[in-house]
C-alpha cells in the first residue's frame, strides 16, 4: 500500500471509555480505524461510535474555513480568512477592554465536546485576557462525588479492570450496553466465574436484560432501596457491628433510623420493588466481594445525592470496603495532571480582581442578570448549549444584549447558526493531546494522523493565534504563553509524580503506547460518615438516609433523557453509519398512560410543561414505568426546552456549583390536532 | 489448497448487548456503500438482539439460484460472490433467508460479507468479531465445535432448514425480572427467556 502509516489517536469524548486508537493513514487521509491491543481496558476495540470516525473525519456538513454571519440568524454567511476573523474578535476584546476596564464582558461557555487535555486552551486563552466570566460547575456527575466526599472524604478511586474479580455485580442506574461497552469483557469475566448480575433501573435497558435480576424502581426512590436492604441485612444478624462501631461515624443514630423509620412494606411501596426482589439484592450483599456500580443518571435528581450517600451506606456498612474487586465504582479521575493551561502565571495586575464565575447548569439566566460589566462577548467552544442546556428561551433572550458571539465546532449545530463567527475545529485526528479517563487508568497520547482538514484548527492553536493578533495590537494585552506548542504543553504535565506512577523516565515513551497508572499507595484506614457534619454545614441532612423525589401536581408524567447509543449528547447525530433508527422525533409512553389520554403509536403528539412545548411521536414501550415517559436528547425541537431551573441537592464541593437535577422534570402529552 | 473446514460463527444471544460495535466496524473494515449493511443487528423478544451476516450456509440459496453463476463455496466453508459476474437481477436478495445478500443501488450489483477474507489470510478474525465486547459474537470452525453445549438455533433466528447455516447459538436460561408493582396489581414477578 502506497503511504501507509499507522498513528496512535485517543478519543476524547466525555464517555467513560476514552478509547485507544489505532488510525490507519494513506496518502494522508484516514481510511480505516481500529482498537489498540496494548490498552489494556479498551482491548483491542471501538465502539460503534468509534468505529464510524472515518465518516465523521470527512462528513460532507464540516466546516472548512472561518465564517461570518450578517445579521445574526440570517443563514448569510460569508468566508473569512482567519487572519481577517480573529483580527475582529481581537479588536473588539480590546475595544470592550477600554469601555469597561477590565475583560469581564468577555467569557466563555465550554464544555466536554472534547475532554483531551490541551482542549484546555480555551480556559487558558481567556485567563490571558485576565478577569473573565466563566462557566464553572458540572453538568454531570458533581452531586454523586460530593455525597461520596460526605461519606468518605474522598471519591474512591477504583480500577474497573478489578470488576472482574467479583463475586456479585449490582448495576445501580447505569447502562454500559449503551455508555461503557468495554466494561462487559469485565463483568463477564466475573459472571463466568460465578458472579451474579442484578441490575436495578426504572427503564429495562439492554443492560436490564442482562441481568440474572432485574429489579425495576420507581424513579429517584433508589435511596429507599438501600435502606430497605440494609434493614434486611441488620435485622438478619449480618451486618458485623463490631467492625461497623470502630470505622462508621453515627452508626448508632444511623441504626435506630433504619429500625424505627424504615419499614419494608412501606419501602416496598415507595420504590415499586417487591419484597422478595429487596430480598434478592440483600442476599447478594450478604456475600463479600460485591462490586456495585453507581451510574450517573441516578444523581441527576433533586435528592440525587443523597440517593448516592445511601447506596454507598450500604456498601460500606456490609463490608465491601478496600477489597478488590468489590465496593463502589462511580467516577476514577486521578486527578495527577496539573492542568497548566489553567495555570501558568500571570501578571499581577492581572491578579488583582478575580474572575466572575457563572453557573453552567444556569448560565443564561445568570448571565441576564450580570452588570458592571454586562456579557457582551460569547465564546462557545465544545458545546451545543441550544440542545443540551437548560432555559433555552433564556438563551434566546441573551443573544439580544451579545455584541459578539463565537462558536468553535467541527458542524453547523444550533448554537453555531446563532453565531456571527464560526471558526472550524480540527478533529482529535489533527493535532495532539494528552488524554485520561474518569473510568479506568490508561494515560495516552494523541498523535496527529492526518494534516487538519481545509482549515480546521485545535483550540490551542486558536488560542495561540488569538494572543498574537491582541498583543500584535496592544503588546502584552494578553499573558498567554503563545510560544508554547502542543508538545511544550503535554511536556509540562508530566511531572515527576505522573512520570513515577506510570512507571516512565521520559513521557515520549507513551507516543509508542498507551500506559497504566500504579495504584496510589492508599491508607485503608478511613472512617465512613454516616453522619457527616460537613453535609450538615452545607444545610443538607448531615444522616445518610433517603429523601423523596419531588413530585409535580401540575404534571403528572416525569420525562427521563437518558444517553443514546448513536450519540455523545449532541455529537454524532448527522453519520449514516450510526443510523440505528434513534431518533429525537418519537416519545416513548406506557401504552396505559397512552390509552387514558386516547394516544396510540405514531400519534403526533405536543408534550409541554410550565417551559414549552416539543413536537413528537408517540412511541409505546411495555416496559417503561406508569407516569414516566421518554425522549432523546438533541435534535431541531430540543426536549431541554422543558427544562428550566432544575438543580440536585449536592455538588458545590466538587463542581462548584449544584448539578443539573435533569431527571426531575415532570410534563404532559396530549395529541396534536 | 484451502484446508477443508466450516467456517463459520457461534453467538451467544444472552451476551449480546444490541452495541451494534459489529456492524459499524464492518463497514470500517469493508466500507460498503450507504444502505448496504453486511452484518446487521436487529431487535429480539424481551429486550435480546441478532447480529446477522452471511451464515455461510452448507446448502447456500444465494448459490443455486444465481443465473449468472457469480457465487463460489470454498472448500474452508466461506461463500463468495464475485460482484463482476452480478447482473443485479437481485434473486439471490429475495432467496436468502438472512438477508445477507445487499445490493448496491450505485453499482448495481450485489455483495456481501465475505468473511473478512483478506484478514483471514494475515490470520486475523473477521471485524466483527474483533469489535464484539461483550464475547456474543465468534467465529469458529463448525467441525470442531462441541455440538452438545449449543443448539441449532434460537426464537426469532430466520428459518435453518433451507439452507443449513454455518451458526450455532448457546442455550438461553431463565432470568428473573421484578417489574414495578403498581398498587393495583400484584403479579410482578416472572422469568422471561
Amino acid at each position: 500500500m502506497r503511504n501507509h502509516k499507522i498513528v496512535h489517536n485517543v478519543c476524547p469524548r466525555n464517555c467513560y471509555e476514552t478509547c485507544s486508537i489505532l488510525s490507519h493513514v494513506e496518502n494522508d487521509k484516514l481510511v480505516k480505524v481500529e482498537g489498540n491491543i496494548l490498552h489494556g481496558y479498551t482491548r483491542g476495540r471501538l465502539c460503534a461510535k468509534g468505529y464510524a470516525l472515518t465518516e465523521y473525519v470527512y462528513h460532507p456538513e464540516r466546516l472548512k474555513y472561518p465564517i461570518k454571519q450578517f445579521p445574526r440568524g440570517s443563514g448569510n454567511w460569508q468566508r473569512i480568512s482567519w487572519e481577517e476573523a480573529l483580527g475582529f474578535i481581537a479588536e473588539k476584546i480590546i475595544e470592550l477592554h477600554d469601555r469597561y476596564g477590565s475583560s469581564l464582558a468577555c467569557g466563555y461557555n465550554k464544555y466536554s465536546g472534547n475532554i483531551g487535555v490541551l482542549h484546555q486552551a480555551t480556559e487558558g486563552m481567556f485567563r490571558g485576557l485576565g478577569p473573565h466570566t466563566i462557566a464553572q460547575g458540572d453538568v454531570c456527575l458533581a452531586a454523586g462525588n460530593d455525597a461520596l466526599i460526605y461519606n468518605r472524604e474522598k471519591v474512591p478511586f477504583k480500577d474497573p479492570e478489578d470488576m472482574a474479580k467479583a463475586k456479585g455485580i449490582v448495576l445501580w442506574g447505569v447502562n454500559p450496553a449503551r455508555t461503557a461497552t468495554h466494561q462487559w469483557f469485565f463483568i463477564n469475566k466475573a459472571r463466568d466465574q460465578g458472579a451474579k448480575l442484578l441490575v436495578i433501573d426504572p427503564l429495562y435497558t439492554p443492560t436490564a436484560a442482562q441481568g440474572d435480576i432485574f429489579l425495576q424502581i420507581k424513579p429517584g426512590t433508589d435511596g429507599m432501596l438501600a435502606m430497605a436492604t440494609l434493614k434486611i441485612l441488620l435485622e438478619k444478624g449480618k451486618l458485623d457491628e463490631g467492625y461497623i462501631k470502630e470505622h462508621f461515624i453515627g452508626w448508632e443514630t444511623f441504626k435506630s433510623y433504619l429500625l424505627e423509620e424504615v419499614e419494608l412494606s412501606e419501602a416496598s411501596k415507595i420504590t415499586g420493588v417487591p419484597l422478595e426482589g429487596i430480598k434478592e439484592l440483600a442476599a447478594l450483599y450478604e456475600s463479600k466481594n460485591c462490586a456495585t456500580w453507581v451510574g450517573f443518571g441516578l444523581q441527576r435528581y433533586s435528592n440525587g445525592g443523597q440517593t448516592v450517600r445511601v447506596i454507598d451506606a450500604l456498601v460500606t456498612l456490609t463490608g465491601n470496603y478496600g477489597e478488590i474487586g468489590g465496593g463502589i465504582y462511580y467516577n476514577n479521575s486521578s486527578g495527577i495532571f496539573p492542568i497548566n493551561l489553567k495555570k501558568f502565571p500571570r501578571p499581577p495586575e492581572q491578579e488583582k480582581t478575580k474572575e466572575r464565575i457563572v453557573d453552567i447548569n444556569h448560565f443564561a439566566s445568570e448571565v441576564l442578570a450580570l452588570k458592571d460589566p454586562p456579557l457582551k462577548l460569547l465564546w462557545i467552544a465544545g458545546r451545543n448549549p441550544l440542545t443540551q442546556d437548560q432555559d433555552i428561551d433564556k438563551w434566546h433572550q441573551l443573544f439580544r444584549q451579545l455584541e459578539l458571539i463565537v462558536t468553535v465546532d467541527m458542524f453547523m449545530n444550533e448554537i453555531a447558526a446563532q453565531s456571527d463567527f464560526v471558526l472550524p475545529a480540527a478533529t482529535f485526528f489533527e493535532d495532539y493531546d494528552l488524554n485520561y479517563s474518569y473510568w479506568h487508568h490508561w494515560i495516552g497520547i494523541n498523535q496527529p494522523a492526518i494534516p487538519p482538514y481545509y482549515e480546521a484548527k485545535s483550540d490551542l492553536e486558536i488560542a495561540r493565534l488569538l494572543t498574537k493578533e491582541l498583543n500584535k495590537r496592544r503588546p502584552g494585552f494578553s499573558s498567554f504563553p503563545a510560544e508554547r506548542t502542543a508538545l511544550d504543553w503535554i511536556e509540562g504535565e508530566f511531572t515527576p509524580e505522573v512520570l513515577a506512577r506510570l512507571g516512565i523516565k521520559n513521557w515520549r515513551e507513551l507516543l509508542q503506547s498507551p500506559r497504566k497508572l500504579i495504584p496510589p499507595s492508599e491508607k485503608s484506614d478511613h472512617q465512613i460518615h454516616l453522619f457527616s457534619q460537613k453535609a450538615k454545614e452545607g444545610q443538607l441532612p448531615a444522616l445518610a438516609r433517603f429523601t423523596p423525589p419531588l413530585s409535580n401536581p401540575s404534571y403528572p408524567l416525569r420525562l427521563l433523557t437518558p444517553q443514546s447509543l448513536s450519540r455523545i449528547h449532541s455529537q454524532y447525530s448527522n453519520l449514516s453509519w450510526l443510523d440505528f433508527g434513534e431518533t429525537s422525533e418519537e416519545v416513548e409512553m406506557n401504552p396505559q398512560d397512552a390509552q387514558a389520554r386516547n394516544l396510540e403509536e405514531k400519534d403526533t403528539v405536543l408534550i409541554f410543561n410550565e417551559g414549552g412545548t416539543c413536537e413528537r411521536k408517540v412511541r409505546l414501550n411495555k416496559y417503561l414505568p406508569e407516569g414516566v415517559v421518554l425522549a432523546s436528547q438533541g435534535g431541531q425541537d430540543p426536549i431541554n426546552k422543558l427544562f428550566t431551573g432544575l438543580k440536585a441537592d449536592m455538588g458545590i464541593l466538587t463542581g462548584g456549583m449544584p448539578g443539573g437535577a435533569y431527571y426531575d422534570v415532570w410534563v404532559e402529552v396530549k395529541k396534536n390536532d | 489448497m484451502t484446508k477443508i473446514s466450516t467456517k463459520g460463527f457461534l453467538f451467544n444471544v444472552e451476551r449480546c448487548i444490541g452495541c451494534h460495535a459489529c456492524e459499524v466496524a464492518c463497514k470500517n473494515e469493508n466500507k460498503t456503500a450507504p444502505g448496504v449493511q453486511w452484518r446487521r443487528v436487529t431487535e429480539g423478544e424481551n429486550g435480546t438482539y441478532h447480529s446477522i451476516s452471511c451464515n455461510h450456509c452448507s446448502s447456500p440459496e444465494c448459490f443455486r439460484v444465481c443465473p449468472e453463476n457469480a457465487y463460489i463455496k470454498r472448500r474452508d466453508g466461506i461463500v463468495l460472490i464475485d460482484s463482476n459476474r452480478c447482473a443485479g437481477c437481485n434473486t439471490c436478495v429475495q432467496a436468502c433467508p438472512y438477508h445477507a445478500p445487499q445490493f448496491d443501488l450505485h453499482q448495481n450489483r450485489t455483495t456481501k460479507c465475505n468473511y473478512c477474507i483478506d484478514r483471514q489470510r494475515e490470520g486475523l478474525p473477521p471485524a466483527c468479531v474483533v469489535a464484539c465486547p461483550s464475547g456474543a459474537l465468534v467465529n469458529i470452525d463448525l467441525k470442531h465445535l462441541p455440538l452438545e453445549s449449543t443448539v441449532p438455533t434460537v426464537p426469532g433466528f430466520p428459518d435453518i432448514r433451507i439452507t443449513k447455516p454455518s451458526i450455532r447459538f448457546f442455550p438461553q436460561k431463565g432470568k428473573k425480572r421484578y417489574w414495578l408493582k403498581e398498587e393495583k396489581s400484584e403479579s410482578t414477578k416472572n422469568t422471561d427467556l
